[in-house]
């Protein structure tokens, strides 16, 4: 498959937007400057693309609903929150291809009759920072942002707003507080962001990914793009694989490439020639799956069939060397550091769990821990006020449910026979 | 109080957004820069600059872990022990600071010149083990690594 | 119309509302603990859950808009399960110390956990440890029992406005924490105990001295300290009040207190409380019997009448005393002393801006409900800080503020720093000038409103005097664009701007503006009973209700009712009684529920007036500063130890009620009506009640009111009287230009948040929170002078001089410095002389030049 997002990346100066036009950049803004934003939109709609964040959310859907809503200004925010462990799938566009991503932000901003955007940068990426600053001085001074981009009378003005630490900041709403200078914490919906967003205004958010893909719908027109991968969620996907696999890292295929083929065709398969033994397949928020479960196409459809979730694509890769005990234990102190404590069962049971958990792993669990943890995460599921505490609680089930003995093993050994 | 410069500079990140809460956050990063970390002079400052209640600020500045919260060593080490990271060594890498230069986790060394902070996911999971110093980036840690990388911050 | 069903029950719902509160409405209990009625819907403890048929997951109540054809269950086996695992969450980290907590018997949580709850405990690690926090006087924070359902936060941001506390931490390491983490260092208002669930904040003043079941009873009444009125329940265990708590359906506050009401009730037990009658004899003070002691007084003021004549005798009643009181006050004084010189401290600026509106405007023009502060669109505020004054109408404002009003500030409002969109600073003590720009501005755009012809031929006058000649201060324009495209305005005024000698220029200014914009207008009001006071007649030249003295009708009504006769002339003012004892004039002064050696600028000159008295009686419940000098003192009852109404500076009448026995002591009346009696002038009561029916009758504006009716809290202006209309048909001249104030420091009257004077300072808990007096001093001040916070200073000027620490207040942009009077030894009117406005007849207590010399560093 052509690259489209990872495009020209291995040109070391691929952020210069001098290096991006000679590449073709640009030209979709040109062409969608001169078409109606409500074309725009029918292209995006035809392309059948769903938000790349993690919840697969029709793109064109979010678009209608924000541009129905009379309210002026609107905000375009992209997404660079980046926080799901395992993934690192927007950071080379944000550091490599940033005008990509403005150019798809311009283009959506006219689109929505959005005139001001924001990027939400995780403060965990200082260099992006300075190169995003870059390449939008760049566009400014090249009228690809301004008051009159391209003298068409357009307006799209676009900063960057740093994040600092906070994982639930990814949250859309959580995200628009953080702008608003807030603490992160999520808001009651509806109403919804597109309604009721940033500063009361009708609010897009939408993943970097999922921005950058904005200018190739335009230049290919979207029914070449619905060809593309699945055809219920169409489009490049960038998948991007850590841990036991000869060949780590972020790699453009199809959406759909089962995960099989992501792991063994495309990241040269196990590590060392290790054993498999249990694949996290986007990010931790999603439920692992065992060896044997991998053969399961990756997209926001089949994902949840196979028992687990596309997410945000971030293959975590586990041999048999790995104490699914330890990494459950790791991912709930993740949870429960990361939970904004808005909630009861989320704020209070990461934090129980991780206790649980800890003693487990540590040789001092007691009988019915299993049922305990089980018990604890069965309250927070489908009861927290946002999807990360759901989200811890899956992991917590998933885990029993495919590796249970381990946990036994543990509890009755008094050890973890992983330590060395 | 900030100085005229720090003023100008928060005034033109106000002027980036409809309201002045929003210039909170980049404000912080501003104070901390200028007075090494978060204290309570320095949220002061924001709130004066921002005319914004104090309790608001600090309450806003500790919901974000990567605000300097106390005083920190010369140099903030951000090292990744998140699952990627830590299935491929990064807990052994914690010990190694630890006893290589005395800078415990989420600590600073005695000698003020490490902060070690325990972070989530960086974004380098395909090259983990991973780590900021400072806003400076490297991965692929091994011990070895690590402290060629120290020399570099004295 | 929305029609959904819960449990099989159907709810019309005839406004939008959440699911919770359609299931209150129709009496059906949901659980809560993150919610409360002040409050906005956070939806943050899952305990409110419900199933909603077509919906997956159970949904929170409290956040969840009810929808036409929505049905619901509030209960179920899974929603119980919900319920249960949920309070075991919250009780994993909550230590199990009911025994010792406070809050016990009150706590939402144990309420919760007795209905649903878990009891075994299955959670075996170590809870969170947060060790508990005396560091501030007066509120304890205990966050291991947090429940982190953030009301109080809420409350401190989104109500009372004051942002001091805070969510530190996130997850479950949150916390509540003022900005310090130690001293709360905020408004005191405890607005944030009222919300909190469980004992996680508590107030010191009664920590471990009490249950909630071992009180014997509550009683709703009336805040003592300021205009606004709010209402507030006692409760009382042993004849002692033990706490002050508010109620959210009750009053003009709706469950908000500021500190006063709330931590100030412990005067009420203070050791100084006076218990006997003092006769001096020998020249002490010393304990007498209540016959003899009011012999003396019957006997003294009858002598001095028949020889000197009733206008020898003049009376200063008290806006903290109630309406039935001060009546009384006024009706013994008209005649069996024969005197109108009855007046008041309040002439220092209330009843003297309040006269002068109503003359100028016509009676009730001044009433204005709380509320519409809250709908305005525009508000200017000039004069004081509300927010300090009268806090919960400072509330309002920043309500108001909040929904988007434009808040105008003519000079400084502390209060309101955070939630003004406009201030504009006149030059030292000429406030007027900038109104009356102002003004002209309006006028210039809106051109004679025609309503009142003398109204609008003062403001032509005036603005064809000053046409032409701006000040050119900043922000004049911008106010009067505002006030011209506001649809409702309404304006605050605070009393600093009266006490000019040239105060009634700004009067008329805000007259002009109040009737150009059909303003609403409130006057800060900071005692209880102000409005009220003047209504009881307690005016030297109004009967009752407002009725003119030298008309001989309203006379003869009074006169037939009371059988006596009532002079036929206004008697002197405030000031000039006090002038007037000092010349001689006056030989004896009846002095009740109040202190005018502390409250009535140039001390030394009123000390030395009242030494010239031949006679000076003074009925108060401590032995102030003014019952020291005098020949009798008189105790009195005091707050919660007897009934009566007050009237709020909305001039709604409201209802105290007693809450505590005593031995000591007489109601004020009851000691005017012994007096009165024995002066052979019957006026016997049964009790208050009795003295309002009286009332009711003989004043055409109290006309058929009952006790019933205000308890109901339906006495609401007008009542069912009838008001009068303005009376000056001709506004008085006015002196033209200013003087201006160079000198390096002026003098001013500061009014702080956490005093009134004599009654707040013997509360410990006010006592607690602020100690001492302070200087406030601009930024520029300090630093001319080479002051730091907390440095000791000498102030002296030609009336005296004082030491107190200062204050350095970085919004202080003039050469005032400011000194609150409440303080003996170091208080502003010891320092200040006065001239008097020959208008109003307040005191102008401008120009006050004053040194300021370091004394010594901060320790
Ligand atoms: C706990 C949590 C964390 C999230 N983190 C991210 C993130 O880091 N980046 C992201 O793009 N979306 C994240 N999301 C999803 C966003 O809420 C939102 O759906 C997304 O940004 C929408 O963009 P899209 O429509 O382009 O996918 C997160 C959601 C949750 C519940
Ligand atoms: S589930 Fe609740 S506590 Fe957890 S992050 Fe979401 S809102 Fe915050
Ligand atoms: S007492 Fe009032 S001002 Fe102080 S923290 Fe509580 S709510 Fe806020
Ligand atoms: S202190 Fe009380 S009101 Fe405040 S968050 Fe904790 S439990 Fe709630
Ligand atoms: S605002 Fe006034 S009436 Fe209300 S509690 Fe405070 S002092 Fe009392
Ligand atoms: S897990 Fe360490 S960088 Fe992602
Ligand atoms: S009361 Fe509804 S979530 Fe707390």
């Amino acid at each position: 498959m052509e690259k489209v997002l990872l495009k020209n990346i291995d040109n070391p100066n691929s952020a210069d937007i001098g290096e991006y036009r000679k590449a073709g950049g640009y030209r979709s803004l040109a062409k969608a400057l001169q078409m109606q934003p409500a074309d725009i939109v029918e292209e995006v709609k035809k392309s059948g693309i769903r938000g790349r964040g993690g919840a697969g959310f029709p793109t064109a859907m979010k678009w209608n609903f924000a541009m129905a809503d009379p309210k002026f200004p609107k905000y375009l925010i992209c997404n660079a929150d980046e926080g799901e462990p395992g993934t690192f799938k927007d950071r080379p566009i944000l550091e490599k291809n940033p005008h990509l991503l403005i150019e798809g932000m311009v283009i959506s901003g006219y689109a929505l009759g959005a005139e001001y955007g924001y990027i939400y940068l995780r403060g965990e990426y200082p260099a992006a920072k300075d190169i995003l600053e870059g390449a939008i001085e760049q566009a400014y001074k090249e009228n690809f942002l301004g008051d009159d981009i391209l003298g068409k009378g357009v307006r799209f003005r676009l900063s960057v707003h740093q994040g600092a630490g906070a994982y639930i900041c990814g949250e859309e709403t959580a995200l628009i507080e953080s702008i608003e200078g807030k603490k992160g914490q999520p808001r009651t919906k509806p109403p919804f962001p597109v309604n009721v967003g940033a500063w009361s205004m009708p609010t897009i958010v939408n993943n970097v990914e999922t921005l950058s893909n904005i200018p190739y719908i335009i230049e290919i027109g979207g029914e070449a793009y619905s060809a593309i991968g699945s055809s219920d969620c169409p489009g490049p996907k960038l998948y991007c694989v850590s841990g036991f696999v000869e060949n780590p890292g972020v790699y453009e295929l199809p959406m759909g490439t089962s995960l099989r083929d992501i792991i063994y065709k495309h990241a040269g398969g196990i590590k060392d020639n290790g054993k498999l033994k249990a694949v996290i397949p986007g990010g931790i928020s999603t439920p692992v799956l065992p060896a044997d479960a991998i053969d399961c196409a990756m997209d926001f459809v089949a994902m949840p069939k196979a028992g687990s979730m596309l997410g945000s694509g971030a293959v975590i890769v586990m041999d048999e060397s790995v104490c699914m005990v330890r990494v459950t234990y790791r991912a709930m102190k993740f949870f429960e550091h990361e939970s904004c404590g808005k909630c009861t069962p989320c704020r209070e049971g990461t934090d129980w769990l991780r206790k649980i958990l800890e003693r487990i792993e540590h040789g001092k669990g007691r009988e019915g821990d299993i049922n305990l943890l089980s018990d604890v995460a069965g309250v927070m599921s489908g009861r927290t006020f946002c999807p990360l505490g759901d989200g811890a609680a899956g992991v917590v089930t998933g885990m029993i449910k495919h590796f249970r003995s381990e946990f036994e093993e543990h509890i009755r050994d008094k050890q973890c026979k992983f330590r060395n | 109080m900030f100085n005229d410069t720090v003023l100008k500079e928060i005034e033109g990140i106000k002027a980036k957004y409809p309201d002045r809460r929003s210039a909170l956050l980049p404000s912080l990063y501003i104070a901390q820069r200028e007075f090494g970390w978060l204290s309570r002079e320095a949220m002061t400052c924001v709130a004066r600059s921002l005319n914004l209640p104090e309790a608001v600020v600090r309450g806003t500045a500790s919901f974000y872990s990567m605000y300097k919260h106390k005083p920190a060593g010369r140099h903030v080490i951000q090292l990744c022990t998140n699952i990627s990271c830590m299935i491929l060594g990064a807990g052994k890498l914690v010990d190694f600071l630890e006893t290589r230069y005395g800078v415990p986790a989420n600590g600073t060394s005695g000698d003020g010149r490490f902060s070690l902070v325990i972070m989530e996911c960086i974004g380098a999971c395909g090259t983990a083990p991973a780590m900021l110093v400072n806003t400076d980036f490297y991965d692929n840690l091994s011990e070895k690594r690590i402290e060629e990388i120290l020399e570099n911050y004295k | 119309m929305i029609t959904l069903t819960i449990n099989e029950k159907e709810i019309t719902l005839d406004k939008p509302m959440s699911v919770l509160d359609a299931a209150r409405k129709a009496g059906i209990k949901i659980p809560t603990l993150c919610h409360h009625e002040a409050l906005k819907p956070y939806g943050g403890c899952r305990l409110c859950v419900v199933e909603v048929e077509r919906m997956p997951k159970l949904q929170n109540s409290c956040t969840l808009m009810a929808a036409d054809g929505m049905v619901v269950r509030t209960e179920s086996e899974e929603i119980s399960r919900t319920r249960r695992g949920i309070l075991e969450f919250l009780l994993i980290n909550h230590p199990l110390d009911c025994p010792y907590c406070d809050k016990a018997g009150e706590c939402e949580l144990q309420d919760l956990v007795n209905r649903y709850g878990p009891t075994t405990g299955r959670y075996t690690e170590e809870k969170r440890k947060v060790p508990e926090s005396h560091k501030d006087h007066i509120l304890a924070r205990n966050m291991e029992r947090c429940v982190v359902c953030t009301r109080c936060v809420r409350m401190c941001n989104d109500v009372q406005g004051a942002s001091a506390i805070s969510v530190i931490g996130r997850g479950n390491r949150s916390r509540v924490e003022p900005f310090s983490s130690e001293s709360f260092n905020c408004e005191y208002c405890g607005n944030c105990l009222t919300v909190c669930p469980v004992g996680a904040i508590l107030s010191r003043l009664y920590i471990h001295s009490f249950r909630p079941w071992q009180l014997d009873r509550e009683v709703e009444t009336v805040c003592p300290y300021c205009g606004v009125g709010c209402s507030l329940v006692v409760q009382v265990r042993d004849d002692s009040i033990k706490r002050v708590i508010p109620r959210m359906d009750l009053g003009v506050n709706r469950g908000l207190l500021c500190s006063r009401g709330r931590f100030g009730y412990e005067y009420i037990h203070s050791e100084d409380r006076l218990r006997t009658p003092l006769v001096r004899k020998d020249g002490t003070l010393q304990q007498a019997t209540w016959s003899e002691a009011l012999d003396i007084v019957a006997a003294k003021l009858t002598a001095v009448k028949n020889a000197e004549g009733g206008a020898s005798i003049a009376g200063i009643a008290s806006p903290r005393c109630t309406n039935e009181d001060n009546y009384v006050f006024q009706r013994f004084m008209r005649t069996a002393c024969g005197t109108n010189n009855i007046d008041s401290v309040s002439r220092t600026g209330f009843a003297a801006a309040q006269k002068y509106f109503e003359d100028l405007l016509g009676q009730g023009i001044t009433a204005n409900l709380l509320d519409g502060l809250k709908n305005s669109e525009t508000i200017l505020v000039l004069g004081d800080d509300p927010a300090a004054v009268n806090p919960v109408l400072g509330l309002s404002i920043r309500e108001a503020a909040r929904r988007g009003a434009g808040v105008i500030v003519v000079g400084y409002a502390k209060g309101l720093d955070k939630f003004r969109t406009l201030q504009v600073i006149p030059r030292v003590f000429r406030e007027a000038e900038v109104l009356e720009e102002v003004l002209t501005g309006v006028f210039s755009d809106r051109g004679v409103r025609g309503d009142m012809p003398y109204v609008d031929k003062g403001i032509r006058e005036l603005s064809d005097r000053i046409s032409g000649k701006k000040t050119g201060i900043e922000g004049i324009d911008e106010t009067v664009k505002k006030l011209l495209q506001s649809a409702s305005t309404s304006i605050v005024l605070g009393m600093d701007i009266v006490q000019r000698s040239d105060g009634h220029r700004a009067l008329f200014a805000v007259a002009g503006l109040t009737y150009l914009l059909e303003a609403r207008l409130y006057l800060l009001s900071g005692r209880p009973n102000e409005q009220g006071l003047i209504d009881a007649g307690c005016v030297p030249d109004m009967l009752p209700g407002g009725r003119p003295v030298n008309v001989p009708d309203f006379r003869g009504k009074f006169e037939a009712v009371w059988k006596a006769a009532v002079p036929d002339r206004e008697g002197l003012t405030l000031l000039e009684i006090i002038e007037g004892a000092g010349k001689g004039n006056i030989k004896a002064l009846y002095v009740m529920g109040d202190n005018p050696v502390r409250n009535i600028p140039h001390s030394s000159f009123v000390k030395e007036a009242l030494r010239s008295l031949d006679f000076l009686v003074v009925q108060d419940i401590f032995l102030s500063e003014t019952a020291e000098m005098a020949d009798v003192v008189l105790p009195a009852l005091g707050w919660t130890e007897k009934s009566g109404t007050y009237t709020n500076l909305e001039r709604r009448i409201q209802l105290l009620r007693k809450a505590v026995e005593t031995s000591s002591g007489m109601e004020d009346w009851r000691i005017l009506s012994e007096l009165s009696r024995r002066m052979g002038v019957p006026a016997s009561y049964s009790g208050p009640e009795d003295v309002m029916r009286e009332l009711a009758r003989v004043s055409p504006l109290h006309r058929d009111l009952t006790y019933g009716e205000i308890a109901a809290g339906d006495a609401l202006w007008p009542y069912h009287g009838e008001p009068l209309r303005g009376e000056m048909y001709e506004v008085p001249e006015m002196p033209d230009g200013a003087k201006d104030y160079n000198a390096d420091f002026y003098l001013a009257v500061d009014k702080p948040l956490f005093h009134s004077g004599t009654l707040s300072r013997r509360s410990r808990a006010l006592m607690k929170i602020c100690p001492e007096a302070t200087v406030r001093i601009g930024a520029a001040g300090a630093a001319k002078l080479g002051l730091k916070e907390g440095d000791k200073v000498r102030l002296s000027t030609p009336a005296g001089s004082c030491e107190a620490p200062v204050s350095v207040d970085g919004t202080i942009m003039d050469n005032r410095v400011f000194l609150s009077g409440n303080f003996t030894g170091s208080g502003v009117y010891d320092l200040m002389n006065f001239s008097i406005d020959k208008i109003t007849k307040a005191p102008g207590t401008e120009g006050c030049e004053v040194k300021i010399e370091k004394i010594q560093g901060r320790g």
